[in-house]
């Protein structure tokens, strides 16, 4: 069971993402060339993106909840043993991370909501990026650690 | 949207809630309630390791800023929402996440 959780959880953090770095770029676009590759990954709709990645991160968050006991019991003392001090702390960062990206979600849910407020587009974009960084810092936090015995043999 | 500015201040008030009440509980050794995984339920007070295993109080503090920030978002005049500046919106998250890397550098020494 728990591996099963393992996996969706990780499938769900790729999906947002994926989600969250589309629309990340595509608030940061910049005229240029269409037929560059960043460019068509920029030019996406970024407020067809905002309901999936709300989900998804609560989602996530949700799975990750749930696996949380078991990394207590079974995976913090292996690294506590390991003497993988970092490893430790760089989980913390995720938990609270994860925390401040929830809290965050109503605020980004808000100033995405269709019609888009014109005078709100630099706090649309701010949002955006501090989400995508939370994002981006806990699927890498959260792949090192599950890998942890292959990187650190 | 009815009462949409209040979205504003639960975020502004949730990561700074979660923040305090892990910096009251690091401090002190309080938290609202522990979650033992190994005997798989949740208490008020602290429970001896030998017996009940390493607590969880991350859902205690994700609780805690939850209660806190929904009652701080719905006491908060609507005017005086629609007020705050739109930069605290990430301004303030921004600058947590600043904050828990530099306090948690800890780790690393």
């Amino acid at each position: 069971m728990i591996q099963i959780l393992l996996i969706v959880h990780g499938l769900t953090a790729i999906g947002l993402l994926g989600a969250i770095t589309h629309q990340a770029f595509s608030v940061a676009r910049r005229p240029g060339p269409t037929h560059s590759f960043v460019n068509r990954f920029r030019g996406v709709n970024p407020s067809t993106f905002t309901n999936a990645v709300v989900v998804m991160f609560v989602a996530t968050f949700i799975l990750g909840g749930l696996l949380y006991p078991r990394y207590r019991i079974d995976v913090r003392p292996l690294l506590e043993d390991m003497q993988l001090r970092a490893a430790n702390g760089v989980f913390e960062t995720k938990e609270h991370f994860a925390a401040v990206g929830l809290g965050l979600l109503p605020a980004y849910w808000l100033y995405w909501r269709l019609p888009l407020a014109r005078d709100s587009a630099r706090t649309r974009k701010y949002l955006t990026w501090t989400l995508a960084a939370v994002v981006w810092w806990n699927f890498l936090v959260g792949q090192v650690l599950n890998n942890i015995k292959g990187l650190f043999p | 949207m009815i009462g949409a500015e209040r979205f504003k201040v639960f975020s502004i008030v949730y990561g700074l809630a979660y923040m305090a009440l892990f910096f009251y509980s690091e401090s002190t050794k309080y938290a609202i309630f522990r979650y033992y995984p190994v005997l798989g339920a949740f208490y008020r007070d602290a429970q001896p390791m030998e017996t009940a295993g390493p607590p969880i109080l991350w859902y205690s503090w994700l609780a805690g800023a939850a209660v806190v920030s929904a009652v701080v978002s719905l006491i908060v005049p609507r005017t005086w929402a629609a007020r705050l500046p739109q930069e605290w919106v990430w301004g303030v998250p921004a600058a947590l996440l600043v904050g828990i890397l530099v306090y948690e550098r800890r780790w690393f020494y």
